[in-house]
């Protein structure tokens, strides 16, 4: 540690020992499972030259892919902000038969192969399929459609919403809902501007980490997507694509704008969680 | 609200026959009890009494099985939160974290009926005047995490104040701030309660706090009403085994009544029943209504000095008698100390001067 002495203000010593260890652990940790291999997808697409980058980039299929990824995992995790807030209201509101077995069945997305939801819900909603063959009549197409897109999405996204929004709702303080109701709130005033604000921050993590799941989402999306270029051709099927053409500057290009937007959006969901910390006084 | 226009004449409270259970533990047991209008009424006992459930089925907050509740004579048991009107003061004080100090208070104002709701102008003059009237002028945009304890109470004081409240409710008001602040606080609640006029009842498991604040007291046992009073009745004459041991700085002895009589610590007292009653007996005798008598009287029980504490207006010394493990508790005037005549491991003779004995049944 002569080096930390020399070069660096040693921070004030600790009750807790143990923090140049775990930091540089978590500093290796995180460089060898995050920080490389991205650096190595802005590198790669540098190598490109910014001519070349912006002409991939601005390709109409690659712009199409990337709006279609971007805008389906937005539709599917706002879906899920709203039906998983109803889900985990039920599950920690009331009780029923079946509850326990509900509870657990929310987290199959997360435990199933992706590529088997994916055909399960090809089989579903395609023209000949369960529920596909009721809704073609109607004139409406899911399977191989942007729309089947979003509901594999759906899919894979609840339980994200459902598992962030769920323990602070059971936390939820029963005393703020009866202090509203003794001031003569109706229940539809107390859930809007007792509850929901509470939820705020949960909810808007869940469908942070919903939408960031869908973006990267393939298994299950390859299969109901139909995968026809410009119409419904997702952004990392495209980047596949490219791989297999051996087109590796191509891949990253794609990868590397998918990259930015990821963290921009993110990014703009954490200030917004800062900001709505800051609002209520709890800075930091 | 004092000064909001004609000040509306305070409710009155009939509880009549009130009874909750969950499962097989009863919380309310045919309780029935009535707030005077513009009362102070302390609603005390231990927890697990039932004090808590009476208030918060008074609120309108817990569902009762049996009884009604009138405030003036109307049904309250048929009404909606909303149409009840009480101003209801948490323990944690459940404030809303997300608003200000300002939105807090102006919550039950904002939440009415269009028809009802006041323009907004006048209800930044109500709230202004209600963080007056708790002594918390300026802190409108404060949240709730930037207030110590003692504001946050205040807060809620001035939120359920703003509805105009039928009666004011309070579940352990001051359960939740530290020694000092209660003490201030408690001088406080007593002002404003002559302030606003207001019916108010509050629940609290410190006998001190209880008898100092209320107007009357309501000393509750497993879900029953053990004994209502003012401080000065329950005091001076409770009615029960019970209500002694909990009001405390007793000392209990197990003894016998003969004809209405028994004896205790070298005097004889009546016991607290009709006819003369005859067999085993608890008595209670105070501190201060213990004597220590100088030893050439000789009067009295036969006692040893085992420890004094020499504070406060009084002086408290610990005696032990022959044939009781516990000791016993003696205030006694300072004199008696400076004088010199308590001494470690000194023996004296205890009389009691007066005491409460009740048959066991």
């Amino acid at each position: 540690m002569t080096f930390g002495q020399i070069a660096l203000p040693r921070p004030a010593p600790s009750v807790l020992p143990g923090f140049g260890l775990t930091m540089g652990l978590t500093l290796t940790w995180l460089s060898l499972i995050i920080l490389i291999p991205l650096a190595g997808v802005f590198i790669t697409s540098a190598g490109l030259g910014w001519a070349e980058f912006w002409r991939l980039a601005s390709d109409a299929r690659t712009v199409a892919a990337l709006k279609l990824s971007f805008g389906t995992a937005l539709i599917a995790a706002g879906l899920n902000a709203v039906f998983g807030l109803l889900v985990a209201w039920v599950l920690v509101r009331y009780s029923f038969p079946g509850k326990r077995l509900l509870d657990a069945a929310i987290d199959l997305p997360f435990a199933l192969p992706t590529a088997v939801a994916g055909l399960a819900f090809t089989a579903l909603y395609a023209p000949n399929g369960w529920l596909g063959s009721f809704l073609a009549p109607l004139g409406l197409k899911v399977a191989f459609t942007p729309l089947g897109i979003v509901v594999a999405l759906v899919f894979i996204g609840l339980p994200f919403v459902v598992r962030t929004v769920q323990p602070v709702l059971a936390d939820f303080d029963k005393e703020l809902e009866e202090a509203s109701a003794t001031l003569g709130a109706t229940r539809f005033q107390t859930v809007r501007r007792i509850v929901l604000p509470a939820l705020m921050p949960p909810l808007l993590t869940g469908f942070a980490l919903a939408f960031a799941r869908g973006v990267g989402e393939y298994g299950s999306v390859i299969f109901i997507a139909g995968n026809i270029p410009y119409v419904s051709e997702i952004a990392p099927l495209l980047i596949v694509i490219r791989l297999e053409e051996f087109n590796y500057a191509g891949a990253t290009a794609v990868a590397a704008i998918m990259l930015v937007i990821s963290f921009a959006l993110l990014f703009v969901i954490n200030l917004l969680q800062a900001w709505n910390r800051r609002r209520i006084g709890l800075a930091g | 609200m004092p000064g909001e226009g004609a000040r509306r004449a305070p409710v009155r409270i009939d509880v009549e026959e009130l009874g909750k259970s969950y499962g097989s533990f009863a919380a309310l047991d045919n309780v029935s009890l009535t707030v005077r209008p513009g009362e102070l009424l302390a609603l005390l006992g231990p927890s697990g009494s039932g004090k808590t459930t009476l208030l918060r089925a008074i609120a309108g907050l817990t569902a009762t099985e049996e009884g009604t509740i009138r405030f003036d004579g109307e049904d309250a048991t048929t009404l909606s939160l909303r149409e009840r009107r009480v101003g209801f003061v948490f323990q944690q004080y459940a404030l809303f974290r997300h608003m200000t100090v300002f939105d807090n208070v102006a919550f039950g104002l904002r939440v009415r009926p269009r028809d009802e709701r006041p323009r907004a102008g006048e209800i930044a003059r109500r709230v202004r005047r209600l963080l007056e009237l708790v002594q918390l002028p300026g802190l409108e945009r404060r949240f709730p995490s930037q207030l110590s304890g003692g504001q946050r109470q205040r807060v809620a004081l001035a939120r359920a104040l703003a509805i105009e409240p039928n009666v004011l409710l309070l579940d352990e008001p001051f359960g939740a701030l530290d020694a000092k602040v209660r003490k201030e606080l408690r001088r406080w609640l007593r002002e404003l309660h002559t302030e606003t006029g207001l019916t108010t009842i509050f629940v609290t498991h410190d006998q001190e706090e209880a008898l100092e604040l209320a107007d009357r007291v309501v000393i509750m046992r497993e879900g029953k009403v053990e004994q209502v009073g003012t401080p000065a009745d329950i005091y001076d004459e409770p009615a029960t085994p019970y209500v002694c041991e909990f009001l405390g700085g007793v000392a209990r002895f197990e003894t016998n009544a003969k004809d209405g009589e028994a004896d205790i610590l070298g005097s004889t007292f009546p016991v607290e029943s009709d006819g003369d009653y005859s067999g085993p007996a608890l008595a209670y005798v105070r501190a201060h209504e213990i004597e220590i008598v100088s030893r050439e009287l000789a009067q009295g029980v036969p006692a040893v000095i085992r420890a004094v504490r020499p504070f406060g207006p009084t002086v408290t010394v610990e005696l032990s008698i022959e044939g009781r493990a516990e000791r016993i508790e003696a205030e006694v005037p300072r004199e008696l100390h400076s004088g010199g005549e308590l001494g470690l491991g000194q023996g004296v003779f205890i009389r009691a001067v007066s005491a409460r004995i009740f048959p066991v049944i």
